[in-house]
Formats: C-alpha cells, structure tokens, sequence
C-alpha cells in the first residue's frame, strides 16, 4: 500500500502526518469514551467534578443499563430503526436507482438532465420543521400515524433526491464502452441496465446505501413527531431522555451508545467499499 | 363528656371512616351521639356521597388492587365486564408514565380489559394530543399537563369529556373530587367541572439544609454580618436572600471548595420561567389581587406591571449566589447542587426530597427543611395599579404540569377508560403513587397528608427509605402552600406553552444580562399581545375568565 | 453530446421516461401538497382547535421581516454554518489526504474516523452538556487544569462554541468520507509523478491534490452548508436556544413556532422566507455545479 508519496517524504512530514492522525483519532475517541464513561455513572456522578476515570475516581454502576435494556421499549425502537432504515433504502434505491441511471445516461428534450438532477438536489433545501404539519396531515389522511410504512414514506421522500445525484454520479464513472458493446450484441436496454451496469457500479450503491440507511437510523424531528408507540425509532426514544424531570444524562448516553452500536459495526464491513474510491463523477474533466 | 373529649373522639372517627375502617352507618350513629351537627357531617361524608349507605367497605379480598370499594363495584368486577376491550392512553414519556404503566397490569387483571400504553416526549406531546384529537382519534385518554387545559376548550363542544356522571356511579372505582386541596382542585376543572381524574399535584415550595440553618457558629456569624438573626426557615423574599447571599462563597460544609447559597434550574425551554412564576407569586397575587397574567376585562397583559418587574429584579440578584451555570442548567443539575451537599436553599418540586432520601444520589438525607415559598412585605395591584403593605403576604402555587389523564370526547371506549383512570385515583393506589419515587406524583389530595388532615401514616413513607421528620417536614409545608387563602392563579389558556415561551426567554435573557428587566418585560407584553391577536382576544377573555370558574 | 443519448429511438425513449418517472412523481406527489400547504398556511391566522380563521395577506411576513429575533436567528445560523463549514472542509480533506497517501495503519484509522458520522445530534448535544459543564465536565476540567475558564454554557458566545465544536466533531468524517473517496480514486501514478516534479509535498498537495479534488468538494461543500443551515437537534439538546435566545438558530426557532406552539401562520412564513434567501445564496452554487455536470 506504501506508495511513492509516503516514501519520498522528509521524516519530518512523515512525523507531522501521523501526529495529526493520532490527534484526529483521540479527537473522534475521547466522546465515545465519555459516553461509556457517563452511561455507567450514576445520575449525581455526572456533574460531579473530578469523576473522569472510573473505579478510580468514582464508582462505575450498571444502573442505567439494566434500566433502559430493561424497558421493552428500547428494544421495539431498535427493531423499528432497523425495519425503517431497511425498508426506507431498499425502496429509495429501488426507485432512485434506474431514475439516476436513466439521468445518467440519456437526454431529455425539454429539460436538460442536468436541471432534472439539480432539481432533485433542491429537494433539500427545505427546512424539514416547515413541512411537518402538512405532512402529519398527509399521513393522518391515510392512517398512517404511528405506522412504519408512514416512516418510511417520509424518509424515502427525502432521501430519493440523495440517492438520485449520486448514482447519477456512479453511473457517469462506469465505462460506456462496455454497454455499447453489449448493445452491439443485441442486448435490451433493460438488460444492459439491469446486467450490466448495475453491478458495474455495485461498491457506489452500496455506499449510497450506508449512507441513505445512517439517513434514516439519526432522524428525530419527524420520528418524533409522528411515531409515539408502534413505530417509534431510536432517536425519539433518546429525545424521551428529556422529560418532565429534565435530562438523565445517564439514559441518554446508554441510548446513544445502543443506537451508535449497529451502523458503526457496519461500517466496518462496508470500509471495503468505503474506500475503494467513488469519484463522484468529478475527476472525469 | 367535654368539649376536648368529643373532639378527639370525632377526629378518631371520621379518621376510621375516611381510612374505610368504620361504615358510612356506624359513622353517622356514632357521630350523631357526640352532637355533631348534621351540616358539618355532611361535609365530611359527601366525600363518599354517591355510595349508597354501607356499601363502601375499606377492602375486599377478591379485589385487593383497589381500596375502599363499593358492593356494586365488587358484583361488577365478578362479570370482568371489560373483557376483549382495549383502551390506549398517550402519555408523557417520563417518570408519570411510567407511575401510570404500573398499575396497567393490576388494572387489566381486575377487570378484563386491555391498555395499550403510547409514551411520547414533553417537547412533542402538547402537538401528538391535538392533532390527534383533530385528525386521528387514534387515544382514548391522554395524559395532559395543566396547562395544555384551555387548548381542550376551544372547540364549542370541549374536546374532553366531564367525569361527574361517572362519580355517581357506584360500580366504577370509588374516588371523590371533594378530597382534593381546592386549589388543586381547580387545575383539574373548567367552570366547576371535574375534567380530570386524579394523579399528580405540582408545586414549588422552598427547600433548605436545616442542618445548616440551625448551626450556632453559622448563626452567629450570620447575626454579625448581616445584622440580625438567622431566619429558620426565610419567611420573606428579602430573608431568602440574606441567607442566600450569605452562604456564597465560603466553604460552610468544609469540604474544601467554596459552597453556594441557593441551587437553581434556569435553563430556557427547560421549565426555568417556573422559578420566576414562583418567586414573583407575593409581588402580585395577595388578598387584594387574584390576577397575575392579565387584566380580564381588556386581556391587556400585567406582565409588565410594577410587581412584576420589582419580581425579576429581586431574581437576578438571587442569581450570582449559585454557579453562573445555573442559567443553563436542567433541573437534575439545580437538585444535583442541592443533593451533594453544596448549596443551602432550593425553591423547586417535590422530587427533590424524594430524590434526597436516595443514599446512592444524595448526601442530605435527614437534613432537609421545608417550607412555603417566602413572602413579602408587598404587593402590587396591577388592575388599581397601586402598592398594598402586608404584615406578610405569602401566595400559594401550584406551578408545574399536575399531570393527570384526560379522557378524549371521540373515544368509543369512555366507560373502560374512565374505569381504569379511576382505578389509580383510588385512595390505595394515590397513596402508593404519592410515597414512591418513581412515579413522579406528588400529593394534592387531602387524605395524603398526614393527621389531622388526613390519613396518611408516616410509616408508609418510612417503608419507601423516607426519613419520617423529612416526610412530616415535606407534607406539612406542602399542605400549608395548597392551602394559603392566597394563590397564584395558573395560566390555563389556549397557547399558555407560548406564552410562557416568550416569558421564559426574556427572563433568561435578563439573567445573561443581554437586557434589563424593564425592557424585557415590557418586550414580554407586546409579544403576549401579539399572541393574544392571534387566538381572538375576546375568545381568549372569555377562556381566560373560565378557567378561574 | 452522449454518444448513446445522440441515438434516440423510440424504444430508448420509453425506456428512459419510464425509469425516471416514478421518482419524479413521487417527489412531485409528496413535496407538493405539504409546500402548497406551507404557502397557503403563510398567508393565514391559525388557531389550534379551530384551523384557519383568517387570511392576513403577508402580515406574518411582515411582522416576521420587523423582528429583530427572526434577523438574529438567521444572523447566527449563518455565522454558525460560515465557521463549521469551512473547518469541517480543511479537516476532513487534510485527513484524507493523509490516508490516501499511505500513513501507517489506515486501515485503522478510516472506520474510526468515520464513526461520528452515525451518531444522532440530538444524543451528541445531550453528551455535549456533560462535556462542556463546569461542574466536572471534561473539556472545563482539562481546561482549568490549564487555568483557562471558559463560560460554555452560560452565555451565548460560549454555548455557539461549543455547538460548533461538536457540530464539526459530527459532520467532518462526512467531508473526509467524500474527500477519500475522491481521492483514492485518483491513480497513484498522478501523485508520484507530480512528487517526482515538485519540489516539496506540499506543493503535490496544494496544486495537484486540492484542484483534483475540488468538483467534489464542492458537492461536500454544499451539502454542508444546506444541512448546516438546518441544523436543529444539536443546538437544541445542548443550550435550547438559550441563554435568552442567544443560541437559537433558525430551525430550533422554527421548531418552537411550528411543532411547540402550532402556530402554522407564522412557522410556515418562516419557511417560506428562509427557502427565498437559502434559494438566492445557493444559486451560486449551482452555478458551479451546473458546469461540472456538463
């Protein structure tokens, strides 16, 4: 992996270099420990000073966790986080997909592509708090208050324009030489879509998929505001920490723990994809 | 027999028949011999009024989830008669819903019927209730804070149903409105109505370190600094802060580290403004002057009236005598100044006592006093505009959510929702819910409190950890605040989030010091006025004059 | 011109309009009626309770463009995304730029790096609060062993501070995912070679890595600044706003005026408002955009 660059440096920038990796690592490190740190203090050892380290300078309780892992509620939640955010990413690239792929490819007569996926990007402009009320209409309407199906109709709503400019994007990098020459071949436009470009560009789709599915798992605003029981997600179970008795700080940092868990495990097994370099469609000049 | 005799002999009774030992009958004969008049009984045994006579026993063994209980109730529970029927309550995701999800089960295994419990959190209940009363009809009861009542009256026909026709019905759990404290009584009806069915009852009182209070070396050094001698407890606004100004600053717990005169919870969004509410309650409200928020004639704001304002400048001074932080701080962080020891008075609800019997939480078991919140000396009329003196004009309050469950006019299961609601109002169960911790209610009703008023037992509170002076202490100050002949009037008006918002950011404001008190207030008014505009002031007059009915 | 656009059969077009459509259409179906109802909210008084009981042409405009609470919030949210943004955009690129050119256990460090990334801002502003308290928070213990006091959460310069820093602790791994992306897609043999030429790593960096990778910057950028502006559960769990309203950034207010106080009126004015003046500065942008798409 060691290339050129790495090699002819000065071991002055070498030291420079891995000097500030290892100040990037502890700065992204040290909230995580201090959420394990806070998750297993009790509720007045949070703000007591001088209790950093634990066993050390105060005494580390479970307390918090046995009570959140005890409420059925947290679990449901955790479902629903996950049902939401599998169900939001599979429709969103099920649609979005051949939308991108179709943007990527042709042209249109009257609106260029390129305003077609400039609109698309608009889409997220707008301040989510704006819109609530009409869309709690919107769902109550059909019924779906409270149900996963309305959640996932919300977030596929706002993160179909995501998907839609990146695949954009992805597909731009996939050669076309290769799809002509399936054409040549007597090949279908679906097929070439569906057999050839598709998995041509499968380590960005599922990119796009990480990153729609963290989309959807970190939403509270509209969680909250349209779930309270059934359908209920992670972030509106952690925005309860807040209640009529203020914050317990302990709760909220074994919920954030319990809800960081699941996407962080994962990203360690897209890194592969992660890194193996999606260009956006950029450095094509 | 003597006059004393008899006395104590009525009290003992009436005692046993409020506690269920004695029969309705057996009562009334007793208390016929000792010449009690027929009016006074009356008023001791409508309490039970809509029992028929003898009916009401203190327990039954098949039912022992819920006590007293009625004959009719008992027959009633044999046919489980809501069988197959589900109810769903909204809640407030929070220690009150959790106090209610307790008894879903007792509740589900007397009667049959099913609860299906939805908790949702403070920030978005208030929007989750009424666009569910306006959209989906999705709950049969929801779980409101006082304030959120007048939103419930703007409808012609109220989005909530009344209680009373269920009150007279024998076989539903056997509660009475009439044992509520009157001032709490009112937080839980519209124009003499019961709306609501009995769980919690909020208000601020003062707490303090007796320990520290009563020590010789702080009194003397108190006498020669300030120049008189320590009150124990503060009675008036200015004591509180003498006292306060004096524990700051100094290390009078001897730990090392400089302590502070008084814990506060000031953060905006975050209930802070009820500090203010409570302290400004004795420039205002007196015997002279019930109206805090607005003058009901015009719906013109007071909140920048004389006393008000007089009100917030006696806060900010209270604010340099704890941790500059306390601006921002949630309420855990103001109990948790008080609760490890640092800090010598705290005006705030009744989980501060609770929390302090906790040996894991708290390093002032056994030291706590409590008292009303202090007084002054006098109060401003707003509506004659002029300054009445007092010997001591202390007001009552009862800031905070009273959280309790009403029941929606669109359910279809009224009678199972009602039943279950009444379940956990019965005196067994609020007793319960009013000695433990974890359900976050505090008494309102008056068998809570302990003799003479009541029937609670000190044991009781012992058995949940209490230290039994604290208890007594707490009760004792708790009932005399309920009961001061002056309170504070609650705003219960359709947008009182809102306006407590633009309350609640403007006194956060002064406290950082971006602005002065005059001008924040007389800021406050016109935002209040603006909101006002907004709902329709004469419907707003018109609610506004109800909600004191 | 596409080579494969330029052959338009009519098979071709069937096919693209049906791959494009239902995206289309189902943006258009769910965005419209809630932004026609946002408009038309603008224009009215609404009571809760009641619904709509009067239209009021643009007085909730107006009154909006008079209050000086309603410049503030947009004043500080703008502050707020013109420091983060740019910090996030130096820090995330100089990190990637340090994996991409082989630091020693990246392997390591890129999973760690991107971690904040999956954390919920409302769970990080509550973290914030134990962090930044000076009643044994971390950064004041830190600090005051240092013997610098700093007043976090207790006024409005400080409570700004401390959203940011955690808002830039979230949202650079997002800048360095794209930033790596984009440049390991870059072949090697373009750095080498450039190391070869210049004269210091430095200069590799400035005029060969930065222009390489700036079309995707942009988009980082962007992103960035769009989300920026609409940041609300942080700054909300951590100071709500306060002291005062000195921290409260334009979506928190919306946040009260909408969904806390259902004053659909005045909240709808407000995003309406705020989509016309996000709408005018990110043109900008998409004029940029709109030449590295073609």
């Amino acid at each position: 992996m060691d290339n050129l660059l790495w090699r002819s440096s000065k071991w002055a920038s070498k030291l420079v270099a891995m000097l500030i990796a290892c100040l990037a690592l502890c700065w992204v490190a040290i909230p995580f420990l201090w959420a394990i740190g806070n998750s297993i203090k009790s509720r007045s050892a949070i703000f007591e000073r001088g209790a950093i380290i634990p066993f050390l300078q105060f005494t580390p309780t479970l307390d918090a966790w046995k009570e959140v892992l005890n409420d059925p509620q947290a679990i449901n939640c955790l479902f629903s986080s996950a049902l939401v955010g599998v169900g939001t990413t599979a429709f969103v690239l099920l649609i979005g997909t051949p939308a991108a792929y179709s943007l990527a490819r042709f042209e249109f007569r009257r609106v260029k592509s390129k305003d077609i996926t400039l609109w698309f990007l608009s889409q997220r402009v707008m301040p989510p708090v704006v819109v609530l009320s009409p869309f709690y209409i919107l769902l109550a309407e059909f019924g779906l208050i409270d149900t996963w199906i309305g959640l996932i109709l919300l977030y596929s709503t706002f993160n179909l324009a995501f998907c839609v400019v990146i695949m954009r994007d992805i597909f731009r990098d996939v050669s076309k030489d290769v799809e002509e020459a399936a054409r040549m071949e007597g090949a279908s436009l679906w097929q070439v879509f569906w057999m050839i470009a598709l998995p041509l560009s499968l380590d960005g789709l599922i990119v796009t998929a990480f990153i729609v599915f963290a989309f959807c798992w970190n939403e509270a605003l509209f969680a909250s505001a349209v779930t309270s029981q059934h359908a209920a997600t992670m972030p509106a179970f952690i925005l309860a920490s807040r209640s009529t008795r203020g914050v317990d700080f302990n709760f909220a940092a074994v919920n954030t723990l319990l809800a960081i868990a699941p996407p962080v495990l994962m990203s360690f097994f897209v890194q592969r994809y992660l890194a193996r370099g999606l260009s956006f469609g950029a450095v094509k000049g | 027999m003597s006059q004393d005799h008899s006395k104590d002999r009525f009290e003992e009774l009436s005692a046993g028949f409020l506690a269920g030992r004695i029969s309705r009958r057996h009562f009334i004969g007793q208390a016929a011999k000792l010449g009690i008049s027929a009016a006074l009984l009356s008023r001791i045994v409508s309490a039970q009024a809509y029992a028929e006579d003898g009916n009401l026993m203190d327990s039954s063994p098949d039912y022992p989830n819920e006590a007293p209980i009625t004959k009719e109730r008992i027959e009633f529970l044999k046919t489980k008669p809501y069988k197959g029927q589900t109810i769903t309550v909204l809640v407030l995701k929070a220690t009150v819903g959790d106090g209610l999800k307790y008894w879903v089960p007792k509740w589900e295994e007397e009667t049959g019927g099913k609860v299906n419990v939805a908790e949702v959190p403070i920030d978005t209940l208030h929007q989750q209730i009424f666009s569910d009363l306006q959209t989906t009809h999705r709950y049969d009861a929801y779980m409101t804070g006082a304030w959120f009542y007048g939103d419930f009256f703007v409808p012609k026909e109220p989005y909530i149903i009344e209680v009373g026709p269920y009150l007279k019905d024998p076989k539903y759990p056997s509660w009475s409105p009439d044992d509520w404290l009157p001032a709490m009584k009112t937080l839980y009806s519209w124009q003499g109505k019961v709306y609501g069915v009995l769980f919690d009852g909020d208000c601020q009182i003062l707490y303090y370190r007796r320990d520290v209070l009563e020590k010789a070396e702080n009194q003397q050094k108190f006498k020669d600094k300030v120049g008189y001698d320590l009150p124990n407890p503060p009675k008036t606004n200015k004591q509180m802060f003498d006292v306060a100004n004096f524990f700051t600053g100094w290390d009078w717990n001897g730990d090392g580290q400089n302590d502070w005169g008084i814990a506060l919870h000031a953060k905006v969004n975050e209930q802070g403004f009820f500090h203010f509410l409570t302290l400004a309650a004795p420039y205002v409200c007196s015997p002279n002057n019930k109206y805090f928020w607005f003058n009901p004639d015009t719906m013109k704001p007071l909140i920048n009236s004389e006393g008000h304002l007089r009100a917030l400048e006696d806060y900010v001074k209270f604010l340099p005598c704890g941790p500059k932080e306390a601006i921002s701080w949630t309420l855990g962080q103001g109990w948790n100044l008080f609760l490890s020891g640092q800090a010598v008075l705290e005006p705030t609800w009744g989980d501060l006592p609770t929390f302090a019997q906790d040996p894991k939480e708290s390093k002032v078991k056994g030291k706590v006093g409590a008292t009303i919140i202090p007084g002054t000396t006098e109060a401003y009329d707003p509506i004659k505009g002029q300054w009445d003196k007092f010997d001591l004009n202390s007001v009552g309050n009862v800031n905070g959510g009273s959280w309790h469950c009403v029941i929606s006019r669109f359910s279809k299961k009224k009678d199972p929702t009602y039943d279950f609601l009444a379940f956990m109002a019965t005196k067994k169960n609020a007793i319960y819910n009013c000695t433990h911790g974890f359900t976050g209610v505090q008494p309102g009703m008056k068998f809570e409190y302990f003799p003479p008023v009541g029937t609670g037992k000190v044991e009781e509170w012992v058995e949940q950890g209490w230290d039994p002076e604290e208890a007594k202490r707490y009760l004792d100050a708790y009932y005399q605040n309920l009961s001061l002949p002056a309170q504070e009037t609650y705003l219960r008006i359709p947008g009182a989030a809102e306006y407590w918002h633009e309350l609640d950011v403007r006194v956060s404001g002064v406290l950082a010091g971006q602005t002065q008190p005059k001008a924040a207030l007389d800021d406050c008014a016109q935002a209040w006025e603006r909101i006002t505009e907004r709902y329709g002031r004469d419907k707003q007059k018109k609610l506004y004059a109800e909600s004191f009915a | 011109m596409e080579t494969i656009a330029s052959v338009q059969s009519k098979a071709e077009r069937g096919f693209k309009y049906a791959l494009l459509a239902p995206s289309v259409i189902w943006i258009i179906a769910l965005t419209f009626f809630p932004i026609l109802a946002a408009v038309r909210y603008s224009f009215a008084n609404y009571v809760l309770g009641e619904g709509i009981t009067a239209y009021v042409g643009f007085s909730n405009y107006a009154r909006l463009l008079t209050d000086s609470g309603f410049w503030y919030a947009i004043f500080i949210t703008v502050i707020f995304v013109g420091i983060t943004v740019p910090i996030e955009v130096c820090i995330g690129f100089v990190l990637a730029w340090i994996i991409t050119i082989g630091v020693p256990g990246k392997k390591l460090f890129r999973p760690i790096l991107t971690a904040p990334l999956f954390t919920m801002e409302v769970a990080i502003g509550y973290l914030g609060v134990t962090l930044f308290t000076d009643q044994g928070g971390l950064f004041s213990t830190i600090l005051g062993a240092l013997g610098i006091h700093i007043e976090w959460l207790s006024t409005a310069s400080g409570g700004l501070a401390a959203a940011m820093i955690l808002d830039i602790w979230i949202w650079t791994p997002f800048v360095f995912l794209m930033s790596l992306a984009t440049l390991s897609a870059i072949p090697n043999d373009i750095f080498d070679a450039a190391m070869l030429e210049a004269s210091s790593h430095w200069q590799v960096f400035f005029h060969v890595a930065i222009p390489l990778a700036w079309p995707v910057l942009t988009v980082a950028i962007l992103s960035r600044v769009l989300e920026g502006l609409k940041s609300f559960g942080l700054p909300y769990a951590l100071t709500s706003g306060g002291p005062g309203t000195s921290t409260q950034l334009f979506s928190v207010m919306a946040d009260l005026t909408t969904i806390q106080f259902t004053d659909f009126g005045r909240g709808s004015a407000m995003g309406i408002l705020y989509l016309i003046m996000v709408s005018i500065v990110i043109t900008f942008f998409f004029k940029q955009m709109r030449k590295r798409i073609d």
